[in-house]
């Protein structure tokens, strides 16, 4: 029977499973655990539960197993410094949850950063196009903005390139903006791709 | 409610339960659940870890009803750390209240 997309387990195949996913335990140290869970089974019936309904309120072996190894290495890490059991100790953490807020919210914010420089960047460039534009257009009629917009002396004395430079900036300005938006788009999907990966990879 | 906060709080609850009385895993995690929403399977690890950094022992203790049942019983050690958290979330609570309410100590 199906629910939630999970095969509904009995009590042995909870403890097989969970047992499972703590092979990187010592024997006696996963035994004991084990041993936790037993209990709580056997003390669950005598309160009148069915296993199903125990497993459910105990959550996934998977989440379980995640903090009983997570704590095993960090115990490892401190027992026995080394830079490779540090970088353990640091991902075995950083997945129980932290990792949401890191490896999601960090590089999430720095794309979107990223993202808001390129647009920032093209509608400069469009607005510099047109404001070169209209300097080689109307030239010496634009004085006033003359102390705002510096052009090289060259382009000064031929408003004709004056003109072909700021209609070309513009052109590539908008055609940057353009571009921004196809990367937006795919990194959209990108990021919603990572997301699902990333539940899956937690749990709940 | 969030799944870190409620794990943050879980300490405390476990603490708190065997300032009162020793216990053992299924009583805790059935007192805990009752109050608060949380996958039970989630205190064992909670346990463990509390144990090894010496803030509670266990023992077996006979029980009429089946097998005997391991208990848990603060040590010292985990009294310090029970009246710390206590000092600590009521703190925590009450400035959260301000904050909500809209009170400002400083007006």
């Amino acid at each position: 029977m199906l629910s939630g997309g999970k095969m509904i387990m009995n009590k042995s195949e909870f403890l097989k499973e969970l047992s499972s996913l703590l092979s990187s335990l010592p024997s006696d140290e996963r035994q004991e655990i084990l041993f936790d869970y037993e209990e709580h089974f056997s003390v669950g019936k005598e309160n009148g539960k069915t296993e199903d309904e125990i497993i459910k309120s105990l959550g996934s072996p998977r989440s379980i197993a995640k903090q009983y190894n997570a704590s095993y290495i960090v115990t490892q890490a401190e027992i026995n410094p080394s830079p490779s059991n540090m970088t353990k100790a640091i991902f075995a953490t950083l997945a129980l949850g932290f990792f949401n807020l890191v490896f999601v919210l960090g590089p999430f914010l720095g794309v979107v950063g990223g993202l808001i420089g390129l647009f920032g960047a093209s509608i400069g460039m469009t607005l510099a196009g047109i404001a070169v534009f209209f300097q080689g257009a109307l030239g010496p009629a634009m004085g006033s903005l003359g102390p705002y917009i510096n052009i090289p002396f060259a382009l000064e004395a031929n408003p004709g390139a004056t003109i072909f430079l700021g209609l070309g900036l513009t052109a590539l300005g908008l055609l940057f903006s353009i571009g921004n938006c196809y990367l937006a788009k795919f990194l959209y999907i990108g990021t919603v791709k990572y997301l699902k990966f990333n539940l899956k990879l937690i749990g709940r | 409610m969030n799944i870190q906060f409620k794990k943050g709080v879980l300490e405390l609850c476990v603490l708190s339960i065997l300032t009162r009385k020793d216990c053992y895993g299924y009583e805790l995690v059935n007192d805990i659940s009752k109050n608060i929403a949380i996958s039970e399977g989630t205190i064992y690890p909670l346990l463990r870890r509390l144990t090894k950094e010496g803030l509670f022992k266990t023992y077996l203790k006979e029980s009429n009803e089946g097998p005997p049942r391991k208990y848990y019983t603060l040590t010292e050690e985990g009294l310090k750390a029970k009246n710390q958290l206590t000092t600590e979330w009521f703190c925590f609570v009450e400035g959260v209240n301000n904050v909500i309410r809209g009170e400002d100590d400083n007006e």
